[in-house]
């Protein structure tokens, strides 16, 4: 089982959300679809369900042709086997909790519904739950029975909306873990739209990075985590520092003239303006008195700089470092005072270079 | 874009070919009796009669008897419109705003006296405060005195229509009053306001988007009004636009043609007010109402509290205790005599009422009419709304338009567009019930899509779409989820045409037959014939009908209550 995406294009009126983004999901693979809100994620996804019809390109999902801008083929979404999660939630109030489980079953013309029900219900731990109003349950419960419903009809395909968004953080975090055993048990193709970099990370066997109705980057979590193509996929996920430097012979340094050195699988076309990435918890800050200390090496980089404030965040400190004019982000377990100067230290290897693409 | 828009509509399934018998039903409901009135407005003949083409009937509007009904229409509509507002408002801020002791009472009351028939109304005024009345037969028994009071006069239809139009500003006020925001008040009275200048400078202001509304609508419904002034009007020979219309057609020398110029006339002034309105409540929605109506503290009434006390009492006897009495004194009455003691009583009008052939054909009419046709009206217009609200395919707003189009027109000038319109057609409906559902339903087209689609709006989208991706077919979800979580608000709009169909004269007057008659005729007709007491009878009968069918309704319906 898998979808594909071919050149994908979707206008309303004269704005083009989505310009032509194309990419596969395999069998059992459970892919994010990440980006800033207006990024076009959720109209790809509801292309896929067959909400929105394409303009251009085509979706295949078991090589079946669902949507296709040129020939004119639609599929609705009622006969495209799906399993989907929305944002709202979207359980019928009308209806009991088995009633909506059982929903999918009924209107294919199951009759007795009652050991899937039991089945989709197990597995989101809420057969207990089973007679009761949708008004009766906890948001968290609520989404659970939507969980629940979207998988009762055994679907060819897994599709979540923003699942996560209404919860609080503490439901957010189980509630993530669930999703992902549902996934891993049913083995389908999973399409999940999502705007929290956590989500995405956490969860995804693959993560697609949209901007601007275009796919910026596609890559395992770690990947595009640690070697971003370009400033929006680094700044987007994670903190992010950005360094904006010059190329100066056969190195790049700072406007101040001081030298960074980057690692170097990044320096591909070095006359593009770049910047340099680099991530709070890779920085590590000295203050004057430590510093004495440290024995320094050529690997390693060096900026000085006055502290514009120090905040507290429960883990860790945060501190804004107003080195030549560029405001750069620090973490340490330790307050420091504002206005102190303080230097901060980072590896060549946790440098990369950019696109200044901002 | 056109395989989008062609995929949209084939998508739609069964939804598609209903979306066209929906979009034809109401295009033709619609645009039949309008265009019928407009080529009537160019003949110098009755309906179905041979003559020529004129422009005499646009021409004759100049006259100046139409001139000065057009300055009485307005003089009356004006006057009414501002007392009732003043009345209304006073009203809602009494009972929703102070410490006003009985404020459950008098909401059911006013509630009930909206549902008061205004033709019922004008008639019992008439036995009031007519020459020969009881306010001056009883002056004249029991002190000698001549009082000439005449409800047959201009300051007479005003004041009845005042009576009739109190509880509709009431209602439509009372929401805007409960969901104002508290704290706007709450501030107003820490930056140090009393309680009565808050609310001249901050409550009034405030509410000035829901009171334009709201006036606008009174004065519509007042331009509209049919039953009393023709009742008052008549015998006093005032005429208004709406009396006109119907003097035209239903005395010799008739004059369909100028009729059909003046009802257009009167058609483009409400759609005008109509089009205002619209726009005004679209604007205030945001203003007033935040939706997060808190508790408020009460004004309290103080040394005001009897004033406030007899002024609501004043009102309820005038336009609801009063009315009912006299009614039901003269049902009992032989003849009609201003002093109780002197009267004659029987119950023969109530027997006649049930030996009447006629009565039980209006009665089981009225039934079939108002049952059948609010059913079919909530239909269409919930099917209306259900593509409108939800789908948006192709043409949509023309179906809105549409369905907006006959709520300008009032009843009589519907009813005469009818007349006209199967004058020309080969339609063997003519005289049959048909067309009265036919010219209700046009009219009150909009009470079912306005109460189905504020409830379409509500629902997500989501919870249509997750039918769809669990399986289900457009129209499977429509049937499984749409209908079933907007059923309270079907019921009421089945509440409210089934109460405007059963009360409703206007738009029946002109296209009646005696096989077709409804109770509102029959009624008219005794009282047409100078019998109060059978008139009096049959309304009584009638509102008693009425309110047992309301609480039925209320009772069967859940969703009927929240009116």
């Amino acid at each position: 089982m898998s979808i594909s995406v071919r050149n994908l294009v979707k206008t309303y009126g004269s704005v083009q959300v989505i310009k032509d983004i194309s990419f596969d999901v395999s069998d059992g693979e459970f892919v994010t679809l990440l980006g800033p809100s207006g990024c076009g994620k959720t109209t790809s996804l509801r292309c896929i369900a067959g909400l929105e019809n394409v303009d251009e390109g085509q979706i295949t999902i078991n090589d079946r042709v669902v949507s296709d801008g040129k020939t004119g083929v639609f599929v609705p979404p009622d006969q495209r086997n799906l399993g989907m999660v929305f944002q709202s939630y979207a359980i019928w109030p009308h209806l009991t909790v088995a009633q909506n489980v059982a929903f999918p079953l009924t209107v294919r013309g199951q009759k007795d519904t009652a050991s899937d029900v039991k089945w989709a219900l197990d597995i989101v731990g809420l057969n207990h739950l089973a007679n009761r109003r949708p008004s009766e349950l906890s948001g968290g419960q609520q989404q659970r029975v939507a969980l629940a419903r979207a998988i009762a009809g055994r679907p060819q395909v897994l599709l979540f909306d923003e699942p996560l968004s209404n919860l609080d953080a503490r439901l957010r975090d189980r509630t993530r873990l669930e999703i992902s055993r549902i996934h891993k048990e049913l083995k389908v193709p999973a399409i999940y739209v999502t705007h929290d970099q956590t989500e995405a990370l956490s969860m995804s066997d693959r993560v697609i990075v949209m901007n601007g109705g275009e796919i910026a980057q596609t890559g395992t979590a770690i990947e595009v985590y640690n070697r971003p193509v370009n400033r929006f996929v680094a700044d987007f996920i994670g903190n992010a520092n950005f360094l904006k430097v010059k190329r100066e012979g056969d190195h790049w340094q700072m406007k101040d003239g001081t030298r960074i050195d980057v690692c170097l699988e990044t320096l591909l076309n070095p006359d593009e303006p770049k910047a340099v990435l680099i991530r709070p918890e890779a920085i590590e800050v000295q203050t004057a008195i430590s510093q004495a200390g440290s024995n320094l090496s050529d690997s390693l980089n060096q900026l000085s700089g006055t502290v514009v404030s120090s905040m507290f965040l429960g883990h860790h400190y945060e501190h804004i470092v107003d080195v030549a004019d560029t405001l750069v982000r620090a973490h340490s377990r330790s307050p420091i005072e504002t206005g102190h100067t303080i230097r901060l230290r980072f590896a060549a290897a946790d440098c990369r270079l950019v696109h200044d693409n901002s | 874009m056109t395989t989008a828009l062609q995929a949209k509509r084939l998508n739609l399934n069964i939804l598609g070919p209903l979306y066209a018998v929906v979009f034809a039903a109401v295009a033709l409901m619609a645009l039949i009796p309008i265009s019928a009135l407009v080529l009537g407005s160019f003949r110098d003949s009755p309906p179905g009669q041979p003559g020529e083409w004129t422009l005499e009937n646009w021409i004759n509007l100049s006259s100046p008897g139409v001139v000065e009904t057009l300055i009485n229409t307005f003089q009356v509509s004006g006057i009414t419109t501002i007392v009732s507002m003043v009345i209304g408002t006073m009203l809602a801020l009494i009972i929703h705003r102070t410490d006003f002791r009985w404020p459950n009472t008098m909401t059911g009351l006013l509630g009930l006296s909206f549902y008061f028939p205004s033709f019922i109304l004008g008639m019992a005024w008439i036995v009031i405060g007519s020459p020969g009345g009881l306010i001056n037969d009883l002056a004249r028994e029991l002190f000698e005195l001549e009082l000439d009071l005449d409800i047959y006069s201009l300051g007479g239809i005003v004041l009845v229509m005042i009576l009739h139009q109190v509880p509709f500003v009431y209602l439509t006020m009372r929401g805007p009053v409960l969901g104002m925001d508290p704290s706007y008040e709450e501030a107003a009275r820490t930056a140090g306001a009393s309680a009565f200048t808050m609310l001249y400078k901050v409550t009034l202001p405030m509410l000035f988007y829901a009171l334009a509304s709201s006036a606008l609508l009174c004065l519509i419904m007042c331009l509209e009004q049919f039953g009393i002034p023709v009742l008052l009007g008549v015998p006093g020979r005032i005429t208004l636009l709406a009396t006109q219309i119907y003097l035209l057609c239903r005395f010799p020398p008739t004059a369909y043609g100028l009729a059909a110029a003046v009802g257009l006339t009167l058609a483009g002034i409400t759609a005008l007010a109509i089009l205002l309105q619209r726009r005004l409540a679209r604007g205030g929605q945001a203003v007033v109402t935040t939706g997060k109506a808190g508790r408020i503290t009460p004004i309290n009434l103080g040394i005001w509290r009897w004033p406030v006390n007899i002024f609501c009492g004043l009102y309820l006897v005038m336009g609801l205790i009063l009315p009912t009495v006299i009614l039901l004194y003269t049902s009992l009455t032989k003849f009609f005599t201003g002093n109780p003691l002197h009267a004659a009583y029987t119950l023969r009008n109530y027997l006649q009422i049930w030996e009447s052939e006629g009565v039980q054909t209006a009665t089981l009419n009225t039934l079939i009419v108002s049952g059948g046709g609010a059913l079919i009206g909530v239909l269409l217009g919930a099917a209306c709304s259900y593509f409108t609200v939800r789908h948006k395919p192709f043409g949509y707003r023309w179906l809105d338009a549409l369905v907006m189009l006959p709520f300008g027109v009032p009843g009589i000038v519907l009813g005469l567009g009818l007349l006209w319109a199967y004058a020309y057609l080969p339609l063997p409906i003519y005289g049959t019930m048909t067309v009265i559902v036919l010219a209700y339903v046009t009219r009150f087209l909009p009470y079912a899509t306005e109460t189905a689609g504020s409830r379409f709006v509500q629902l997500d989208k989501s919870l249509e779409e997750a039918a769809w991706t669990a399986g289900a077919s457009k129209q499977t979800g429509a049937w499984r989820i749409i209908l079933p979580l907007s059923l309270p608000s079907l019921q009421s709009g089945y509440f409210l045409l089934f109460m405007a169909f059963f009360r409703e004269i206007s738009a029946t007057i002109l296209i009646f037959t005696a096989s077709t008659s409804v109770l509102s005729v029959s009624i008219w007709s005794y009282f047409e014939q100078a019998d109060w007491g059978m008139a009096s009878a049959l309304s009584i009968f009638a509102m008693v009908m009425m309110l047992i069918i309301m609480s039925a309704l209320m009772w069967a319906m859940p969703g009927a209550r929240k009116r």
